[in-house]
């Protein structure tokens, strides 16, 4: 056997050029900004990050997951026996039986895999993922043979020559994919990227059941504002990109992409990637952005380098400004990749540097500047709404158990509708309540997610000096955009623990308004009478659910009522977004329909005639739907309806 | 042939907040001045370099502005026109009335009397400037326009029906260089005298009633206020709506 | 004591009778006797402002058409009552100024060559000013060009200077200031008094403030002889001070003159020396009604969820030189740009006349055309909101509405006439 070393050699050399192609993708990484990551602990939770939370998140799709599982925990089992009994030559029998072992588990994982490419979903990339259920099959079998002789099942030297060429053919074919491919940038390049993700990810506190939703504070007065190039991003955000396993379950829930809106996030994640690496988007095998004149782009036109502007030929502005912030992909992504965050990011650099916020953003934006809220309204009328309330205000108070946050809706006719209704029921219920008047300022919430983030940082020092001067228990609010900046995104600046010690020193709590009346129905605070009206469903805002996990109090609150939920096909976790977040009714990017309108398509799905809801931002976009059309109602609003008569 | 354009800014005031803005005008007057020559555009305001309002007319692109530092007290007329005459200008835009301070919309009239050059009020746009002469668009009520042209050089105030002034880039505010240059300037001694309040609501102007027997007072305060709800026509033909609508449009004198 | 008279008619039209009167009529030797007969036979107020007797006016035309006179003496009702019926005109008196000792001269825009409401304001203004003010002083109006009021004498004008020439037709603030600074060392005019208008006004006034290195009040809106209060800081400041020469008025500012005539004398103008304009006017630019800002437009035709033929809309929109508009469906939808959106969330417009074809009228639409004079509502719902905001209301569908408006506007030949009607003489002025 003249050639029986030639299958090791080609395994140590694939591992090198491997080792190579990971040492020079790492430095891809390395060119990004550094971001604070605890490197050593990273890597010791990384196993368990990916199986539990990333397995939690491929567990929704139970064919999907345990495939994965096979192949997956066969490959790396494999891979690792391969090294030890063909490079080390370790010649236990023990040890190559394992491997066979493995080898099969692997081999069965990928011929599910290959069935599923037979006729696979759009969502999916093609491409070089069409390849990769057939190198998985040529590893496994490849590999298996190759063993054989090790096992002891088949005498040595079997096949002679002839099988080792074949063999070392299948060697270079399958570990070309799986050890080379893996950093030189192939399918299999998600394994490595996605682990090292899991690892190093910019929001450890996602693992563990944790959550994390609050955008990260923009460097204000630096050399760049936001992101204009790749290289502008974290190191570890561009690893993220990286991770990427172009699975499109990001695509298939993203609101803007089915509204026809030139936004599809898998194909963005991917202009990041061709952006970090260089190039152009040539081999990008899977569903464009959509355009609206069904033209768009060819591929092969966006064009990207680590130091070129982003916006300058890789990507459309357009494509950034179409995003509602609704969290959908970062949801449903396997891999734990923040698109949000690098939308937003990117978007910072097109307000802050270029001053190219689209359609009404600019007069949006000033707006917010120069009044404290969206519409230009004059600071002095935001407590016009409650002219005929009898509410308190803070500054007359002083101490207060529950502080009510009104929000902007104030200065909107159907919002004040709400926010009556909420303080009726308050009243019902005899909270000690107050407001904080024209004090209040807009949360910041439109501007930040507009990109620009000095205005949001402004707003929110200022919103905390306002309220450090008062004590209270809980702020309530109706709005969940500033129930989220309250209560994820005032921490970064709440440098006095005006938040987060409050003035009892055990912290503010901040709620929304549903949770809130769900306490007090709890506690038989307000005596509601049965609904009885007809069919009722439940729209989940972004913000409330994705953004802050509170899916149970207003489903809790309509039981409470005798209401029986007709759930949407897309609610929960999974809700599809209203259009109306993230700047994007400002914004105004043209698609082929509206998000409301699909919206309201799901909310009749269910035939129920009335669509309960806990935003006034979701109220407004769905009553845009033109009639006829199931009622739209904030939970407030229906309970209020249900307030039992006291009788004195 | 280079044109050296001059914008000059004030401190606005947004009118439902009261608070300080880049003034609506001025920022069209910056604006036209970035259509006309770019970033080689001059801006210049009399006042307090530290203020940061300016940032928000830097944020529009540009490069540096310059600050001619004065007291509030100060009138700016003579500091402006003798800044002014320092450069070989060809044009000089400005807003037609600040929204601070006495808000005259004198300061155009007054630097073109100063240095003798012809001042164009309320223009939309400068369409060309070509051989010493510009062709301008003044604004008119409800969107018309007359075109005028003028040699250069000239002074121009810009009307609000002129493009409106691009968005500020927080960044491109913060990093332009604002450019301090100290002036002897005299206190406006007219304005001492005068006592300023916040501004009252006018009345608005009721139909007077010249009644001169007790019948007729009695019948003007009795009458029905004019309007209610209008006419609506169902049941006539298409032609008769249509008559009524276009006799209507007629009568209202929209129709030419 | 003028006003006895044997029947009065109130103001309801109901012939009621004067006791009193028809005893002092039946008694020679009452000391209003004369008074009473008298009484409406026709009386002339004299150019000196003296009442007189017409004795051409005195009797009726009887019910045969032949002229009598009343030997009743007022106490045939009927007839008195006849004489009350054909409406006399009012002749008001004559404000006469011979030797006035001093001027305030007004200019008026003249708008399309009349004076406009601004102008008759100004005028009354004057002439409260003057009465405030020592001495006999007289208001003089300043006039360029070409002129079509023909009631100067009744908005208040003692005395008029109408300057004609080329070199004031059109839009020409260089020569007429220069004419207005002749005017002041001519008349040294106690107060100048310019509308402070976009018309013309302001900019004049600010043209002869510089020229005379006068310290103007702008945007005055109280002015009395001592003292005038001025808008400043954009409207949020009032600033008092002493009244200066010259003086830039808002609207509404003064009441017009309404009871008294003026002599309308006319001023001559020493030799004017009228230096070459630097403006060069080429008159007034065509502009396409689409052209023109939503929240400027005069006119807007708004399409709704109602329209079902675009194309016809489009044409319709063109044929009455209207601006278009849109409801936030039909932007939406697709059919209409984002601009062009009406409302809270859209433009917030101020046209005169706002037509809205197939607009059942969303609170935030509603809320957009808040300052809109009239409103023309289509719709084939009478319930909507719109319909009961409108001045007029056609429910019928759009379409055929429509065609018929496009088909009038055809025939009435909308698009053939120039579109600046109002002031055609500027528009010739080409230089």
């Amino acid at each position: 056997m003249v050639i029986d070393w030639l299958p090791s050699v080609l395994i140590v050399t694939l591992l090198v050029l491997a080792v190579i192609g990971g040492v020079r993708r790492a430095n891809l990484w390395r060119a990004g900004q550094p971001d604070k990551v605890n490197i050593v602990a990273g890597l010791l939770a990384m196993p368990k990050r990916y199986l539990h939370d990333l397995h939690h998140v491929v567990e929704r799709d139970k064919y999907m997951s345990r495939i994965h599982v096979a192949t997956a925990g066969g490959f790396v089992l494999s891979m690792a026996l391969v090294i030890l009994v063909h490079v080390f030559g370790v010649g236990h029998q023990l040890l190559a039986g394992a491997l066979l072992v493995a080898l099969v588990l692997m081999f069965v994982g990928a011929l599910f895999i290959a069935k599923r490419r037979f006729n696979p979903p759009s969502r999916l990339s093609k491409g070089p993922w069409m390849r990769l259920p057939k190198s998985l099959l040529t590893f496994a079998v490849t590999f298996f043979v190759l063993t054989l002789p090790m096992a002891g099942v088949l005498p040595e030297g079997t096949g002679g020559w002839l099988l080792t060429i074949v063999l070392s053919i299948g060697i270079v074919l399958s570990l070309s994919e799986m050890l080379f491919g893996m950093t030189w940038g192939g399918p299999m390049k998600h394994a490595f990227a996605g682990a090292l993700h899991l690892a190093f990810h910019r929001r450890p506190e996602r693992f563990g059941g944790g959550r994390s939703t609050g955008l990260k504070p923009a460097e204000l007065g630096g050399k760049v504002h936001g992101v204009a190039k790749p290289s502008d991003f974290k190191w570890n955000q561009l690893l993220g990109f990286d991770a990427c396993v172009q699975c499109g379950k990001c695509e298939a829930m993203c609101p803007a992409f089915a509204a026809g809106q030139p936004l599809n996030p898998k194909k963005l994640i991917q202009d990041m990637v061709v952006g970090l690496a260089g190039g152009t988007d040539a081999n990008y095998a899977g569903s464009p952005y959509p355009a609206a004149d069904g033209k768009g782009k060819a591929l092969g036109e966006a064009q990207g380098g680590i130091n070129n502007v982003i916006t300058a030929g890789l990507i459309d502005a357009d494509t950034l400004w179409s995003c509602t912030t609704c969290r959908a992909c970062v949801e449903e992504c396997p891999m734990m990749i923040e698109h949000v965050d690098a939308i937003v990011d990117m978007r910072r650099f097109l307000t802050m540097e270029k001053g190219k916020t689209p359609n009404k953003g600019a007069e949006i934006l000033e707006n917010i500047i120069a009044t404290d809220n969206p519409n230009g309204h004059s600071p002095a009328s935001r407590t016009h709404w409650a002219a005929d309330q009898n509410l308190p205000l803070m500054k007359e108070k002083k101490v207060v158990d529950v502080l009510f946050w009104v929000s902007d809706g104030a200065f909107d006719m159907r919002s004040q509708r709400i926010l009556r209704a909420f303080v009726s029921l308050m009243k019902a219920a005899n909270v000690d309540v107050a407001i904080l008047g024209d004090e209040e300022r807009d949360s910041g919430d439109v501007a930040r997610r507009l990109g620009d983030d000095a205005t949001f940082q402004s707003l929110a020092k200022r919103n905390l000096a306002t309220l450090s001067q008062y004590e209270f228990n809980k702020i309530v609010t109706t709005d969940p955009h500033a129930y989220h900046c309250l209560r994820n995104e005032y921490g970064d600046f709440d440098d006095d623990g005006v938040l987060s010690k409050g003035a009892s020193g055990q912290g503010v709590e901040i709620l929304h308004h549903t949770t809130f009346l769900n306490q007090l129905v709890q506690q038989g605070l307000l005596k509601l009478d049965a609904f009885k009206g007809g069919k009722v469903t439940y729209h989940d805002p972004c913000y409330l659910g994705r953004y802050n996990g509170e899916y149970d109090a207003p489903r809790e609150l309509l039981r409470s009522l005798g209401i029986e939920i007709a759930e949407m096909e897309r609610s929960g976790f999974r809700s599809r977004c209203c259009g109306g977040g993230g700047g994007a009714p400002i914004t105004d990017i043209p698609g082929e329909r509206r998000i409301a309108d699909m919206r309201m398509e799901d909310v009749i799905a269910t035939s129920a005639e009335l669509v309960a809801v806990g935003c006034q931002q979701c109220t407004a976009m769905l009553e845009g739907v033109v009639e006829p059309r199931p009622v739209v109602k904030d939970i407030a609003e229906i309970l209020v309806g249900q307030l039992a008569e006291e009788v004195h | 042939m280079s044109l050296n354009v001059v914008s000059l800014v004030s401190v606005g005031r947004h009118p439902q907040s009261g608070r300080a803005r880049r003034a609506d005008q001025d920022g069209r007057a910056v604006e036209l001045g970035l259509k006309l020559v770019a970033k080689a555009l001059s801006v210049v305001h009399v006042g307090d370099p530290d203020d940061p309002v300016l940032r928000q007319y830097a944020g529009m692109g540009l490069p540096s502005m310059t600050i001619l530092k004065q007291d509030k007290s100060i009138d700016a007329v003579p500091i402006l026109s003798q800044f002014l005459q320092q450069e070989k200008i060809d044009i000089v835009l400005t807003g037609v009335r600040a929204e601070s301070g006495e808000s005259s919309g004198m300061v155009p009239y007054l630097l073109a009397h100063a240095l003798g050059w012809p001042v164009v009020a309320r223009v939309a746009d400068i369409v060309s400037v070509k051989d010493g002469e510009a062709q301008v668009l003044l604004a008119l009520p409800r969107g018309q326009r007359r075109a005028v042209s003028v040699k250069l050089p000239f002074i121009a105030s810009v009307d609000h029906a002129a493009e409106i002034a691009r968005q500020s880039a927080f960044a491109l505010g913060l990093r332009a260089s604002i450019e301090s240059v100290e002036s002897v300037g005299e206190v406006d001694r007219i304005r001492v005298d005068w006592q300023e309040s916040v501004a009252k609501s006018r009345p608005k102007r009721l139909k007077t009633v010249k009644a001169k027997t007790a019948a007729e007072r009695f019948k003007a305060a009795t009458a029905k206020p004019e309007g209610g709800t209008g006419k609506v026509m169902k049941n006539e033909t298409p032609k008769e709506k249509a008559r009524a609508i276009f006799d209507l449009l007629l009568e209202e004198k929209v129709i030419r | 004591m003028s006003n006895v008279s044997s029947l009065g008619i109130s103001s309801l039209g109901i012939v009621r009778r004067d006791p009193r009167k028809e005893w002092i009529a039946r008694n020679r030797l009452h000391p209003l006797y004369h008074e009473v007969i008298n009484e409406g036979l026709g009386s002339v107020v004299g150019p000196s402002g003296l009442i007189r007797k017409n004795p051409h006016q005195i009797g009726f035309i009887g019910p045969n058409g032949i002229k009598r006179i009343d030997r009743l003496k007022g106490n045939g009702a009927d007839t008195s009552n006849k004489r009350h019926g054909s409406a006399q005109e009012v002749v008001l008196p004559l404000h006469v100024v011979t030797t006035p000792d001093f001027y305030l001269v007004v200019v008026p825009d003249l708008v399309g060559g009349r004076l406009s409401s601004h102008d008759k304001d100004i005028l009354g203004l004057a002439h409260a000013l003057q009465g405030g003010m020592e001495g006999n002083g007289a208001v003089v109006a300043v006039c360029f060009g070409d002129v079509k009021e023909t009631q100067f004498d009744l908005a208040g004008v003692d005395r008029l200077i109408h300057l004609t020439g080329t070199e004031f037709e059109g839009f020409t603030p260089e020569a007429r200031v220069a004419a207005l600074v002749q005017i002041d060392t001519q008349l040294a005019p106690q107060h100048w008094l310019f509308p402070d208008s976009i018309h013309g006004g302001t900019d004049l006034g600010s043209r002869l403030a510089a020229s005379l290195g006068e310290r103007p009040a702008t945007q005055a809106w109280q002015v009395i002889p001592e003292k005038v209060v001025c808008r400043g800081a954009g409207g949020s400041l009032d600033i008092a001070r002493q009244t200066p020469r010259i003086v830039m008025v808002l609207e509404e500012c003064g009441n017009a003159i309404d009871e008294t005539r003026h002599e309308v004398l006319p001023i001559s103008v020493d030799a004017l020396e009228i230096q070459s304009a630097h403006l060069i006017d080429h008159g007034q630019v065509a502009v396409d009604p689409n052209e023109i800002p939503l929240a400027e437009a005069e006119f807007i035709v708004s399409a709704g969820n109602g329209i079902h033929n675009w194309a016809q809309y489009h044409q319709t929109a063109q044929a009455l030189g209207a601006t278009e508009g849109a409801s936030r469906v039909a932007v939406d939808d697709g059919f209409m740009p984002r601009f062009r959106q009406v409302g809270a969330s859209g433009t917030w417009v101020t046209a005169r006349v706002y037509l809205a074809v197939g607009i059942s009228g969303a609170i935030q639409h509603m809320q957009g055309i808040g300052q809109c004079e009239k409103i023309i509502a289509i719709n084939t719902d009478a319930g909507c909101d719109m319909v009961k905001r409108s001045h007029l209301s056609v429910i019928d569908d759009s379409d055929v509405i429509l065609s018929e408006l496009m088909q009038l506007a055809q025939e009435y030949g909308v698009n053939d006439k120039p579109s600046q009607e109002n002031s055609p003489e500027e528009s010739q002025n080409v230089a």
